[in-house]
């Protein structure tokens, strides 16, 4: 079990994580917020690479700086910008990282070949990476990340330049992997997490907001969400009552999804919250912003 | 699997590198080839050798005369036939060369060198005595003094280094260490040509490519943003003590590659079979009217090894220094400048300083400063060059580096990778 114990992280008097508790058995974790919100902080901290200002990372109990080595054997991580050697191949490539993960020569190649299958990269295993794709080159951090069979999978961003083919089968690999493993899926895009991961963790200003399962966070904003339909001339107005969660145009008028505490009215008809809502709804100040700026 | 491996990769995959190797060979071969004139005339050195040892002594030196004498003889045959002149020197028929050399066939006008080169050595060994005799250190401390413009402790220190110079020459003298054959310094050369001309080129060469491998190779995951992925495997951070046996070994091989190549080179042309156990400090290496003398009785093969020893040390020291930037500043172009700056602040330091304060000395026990004159390596010529100083500045820059190396792997344990 790894287990985040009352950790933050400050980088001089800027704060970007505070008192962070969290625990991870096997299973899919979604680490969901906007960019910025500190899931690359917090994903750094788990990966050994930057250190808690304060608090600890324990893994079965034991710090995992103090186990070093043995904790990170045990890690497979794709970082955010996933750099790659232009003129290494993916074969080449992966060897290379096969032997700082301190795997045997035979496995490791064992292993790749199976990796690049995966990724549907066996036909281009020994080309030079510098004329792939951003899609290609992402599923080499993939098949990376998973070469050492890891007990602990921490993927930043990892459906960045996938098309949407290879969302799905990613999507679904991943809910494979995750019955006996750990599995940490940083993102801002909820329809990467939404289908698979056993929990979604959330975090704004700096701390945890929810951690839980789906429907328990759905909960969150239970009965508060509404469908409507409006001619298009009161949106404005009616915009400026509720808070609009997705619009778009059915039989000449606006069908529009939102979210109010108000006393439903007649015309209203209630929906059950899905995780884009809450998201949505949580860091909509972070969005007005981010969409303003 | 031996990640050792993939990090030399990194440093000999660089095709700057491989250009860089063949044009600084090219260089070298090429300096060795405007020296290559003078091959045949170095065989002379040689054949005497072999026909009387190298060590100088009444019967040597009394064979020689014969020898030579039967040389001139020869030599006065085939003038005479040629052109009814005979000679009491071979030296003056080379005042009348140039408008002779045409009448004389390659085999006739060998000869007459030949004899020439003989009779110098004869005539040569005549002044050694007189030679030693005459050198008056205590007039060297004193042009150092006024040269310098040394004053109080700094003079006195220099009067003190003549007189362990002028006990080091006794010694030499004593052992007759200086007479012994060699190729004749004031004509050939060879010496300064050799450790001065040749050994510096190909210290600044390796100095090149040792400093660009290692600034390439330990700021390689940062330069191509795979730092996240690599430092977050199991060898983590402990790639960098990895990176460090890369590095050196690099450089084992670089050192390996200029110096095996230029020297095998160099030994083809020139023939040092029959020398390599005569002292360097023998008077026939003198290039000037002070000769070198070195603060041990070395021959000229342990010499060279020495010598070797202190380029290949150097090299390594470049190899930490360099190392130790890049993992403060991770940017091979930025490593590359702060090194540059390095070296010429060391440089200047001792020069700027002023000469009455004993810190113009000390300061030049650096490897930058060290490697300006590897021909006086070992060898006492000036207050600037004291006994033992390389042996001192490696062990110095030893402790020195293996502190900075321990600094920069604690500093390091504990950077935040971003």
């Amino acid at each position: 079990m790894l287990v985040v114990n009352h950790v933050s992280k400050s980088y001089g008097k800027f704060e970007a994580l505070k008192d962070i508790n969290l625990e991870f058995s096997n299973g899919v974790y979604g680490l969901l917020a906007p960019n910025g919100a500190g899931k690359t902080t917090l994903i750094k901290m788990l990966t050994t690479l930057i250190f808690p200002s304060s608090g600890e990372i324990l893994y079965n109990g034991t710090n995992i700086a103090r186990l070093g080595e043995k904790y990170r054997e045990l890690l497979g991580y794709l970082p955010q910008d996933f750099g790659y050697y232009k003129n290494y191949s993916p074969r080449q490539f992966l060897s290379y990282l096969g032997a700082l993960k301190g795997m045997d020569k035979k496995v490791v190649n064992k292993r790749m070949d199976e990796l690049l299958k995966l990724v549907a990269l066996e036909d281009v295993a020994t080309k030079k990476m510098k004329k792939f794709s951003g899609g290609m080159i992402q599923r080499v951090g993939i098949a990376q990340a998973m070469l050492n069979d890891p007990k602990i999978l921490i993927l930043d961003e990892p459906t960045a330049g996938l098309d949407p083919k290879e969302r799905v089968r990613f999507r679904n690999l991943l809910s494979e992997l995750a019955r006996d493993r750990i599995v940490i899926l940083s993102t801002h895009i909820v329809s990467d997490v939404e289908s698979i991961a056993n929990e979604i963790i959330m975090i704004k200003d700096k701390q945890v907001l929810y951690k839980g399962s789906i429907d328990e966070i759905c909960k969150k904003i239970a009965g508060m969400v509404y469908e409507t339909s409006i001619p298009y001339e009161q949106a404005n107005m009616f915009k400026k009552e509720v808070f609009s969660l997705s619009e778009k145009q059915e039989d000449g008028l606006l069908k529009i999804r939102f979210i109010s505490k108000k006393t439903p009215e007649p015309t209203w008809t209630a929906v059950k919250p899905n995780l884009e809502d809450v998201f949505l709804y949580v860091y909509r100040d972070d969005i007005q912003e981010s969409g303003a700026s | 699997m031996n990640v050792l491996r993939f990090e030399l990769k990194k440093a000999f995959q660089s095709p700057v590198v491989s250009i860089l190797i063949m044009l600084f060979l090219f260089f070298n071969f090429w300096l060795i080839y405007k020296h290559a004139g003078i091959r045949e005339e170095l065989k002379v050195t040689n054949q005497l050798v072999e026909r009387f040892g190298y060590k100088i002594d009444s019967e040597m030196s009394a064979k020689l005369q014969d020898y030579y004498q039967s040389k001139l003889q020869k030599m006065n045959k085939l003038t005479n036939e040629k052109f009814g002149k005979t000679y009491e020197r071979a030296g003056d028929f080379f005042a009348e060369y140039e408008h002779r050399n045409k009448e004389l066939s390659e085999e006739e006008l060998h000869v007459i060198t030949e004899t020439a080169i003989v009779e110098s050595y004869y005539e040569l060994i005549q002044k050694i005595d007189q030679t030693y005799r005459h050198l008056d250190l205590s007039q060297n401390a004193k042009m150092d003094i006024k040269g310098y413009g040394l004053s109080g402790k700094t003079a006195e220190v220099t009067r003190e280094y003549y007189i362990k110079l002028k006990n080091r020459l006794d010694e030499l003298i004593e052992a007759g260490e200086h007479k012994n054959l060699f190729f004749i310094g004031y004509v050939y050369h060879m010496h300064s040509f050799l450790f001065k001309d040749l050994m510096r080129q190909m210290i600044f060469e390796v100095m090149i490519l040792v400093v660009l491998i290692t600034g390439h190779v330990t700021t390689y995951e940062f330069q191509n943003q795979t730092c996240l992925t690599v430092y977050a495997s199991k060898r983590g951070r402990k790639l960098m003590l990895d990176k460090l046996v890369a590095n050196l070994f690099a450089s084992l091989c670089i050192c390996a590659v200029i110096l095996g190549a230029t020297l095998l080179v160099y030994f083809l042309v020139f023939d040092y079979s029959g020398l390599w156990g005569i002292p360097i400090s023998s008077f026939f290496n003198s290039e000037f009217s002070f000769p070198y003398i070195s603060w041990w009785k070395l021959p000229f093969g342990i010499y060279l090894s020495c010598v070797l020893v202190v380029f290949i040390i150097c090299q390594l020291f470049f190899t930490v220094i360099t190392y130790s930037i890049a993992v403060w500043i991770k940017n091979n172009y930025l490593v590359y400048a702060v090194f540059a700056i390095l070296f010429g602040f060391c440089v200047l330091i001792p020069g700027i300083i002023p000469k009455n304060l004993t810190a113009i000395f000390w300061t030049r026990y650096t490897p930058f400063s060290l490697i300006l004159n590897p021909h006086l390596w070992f060898i006492g010529w000036n207050v600037f060059t004291p006994k033992k100083y390389e042996w001192t500045t490696t062990v110095i820059w030893t402790c020195l580096l293996a502190i900075a190396t321990v600094v920069t792997f604690l500093k390091f344990n504990k950077e935040q990778i971003d």
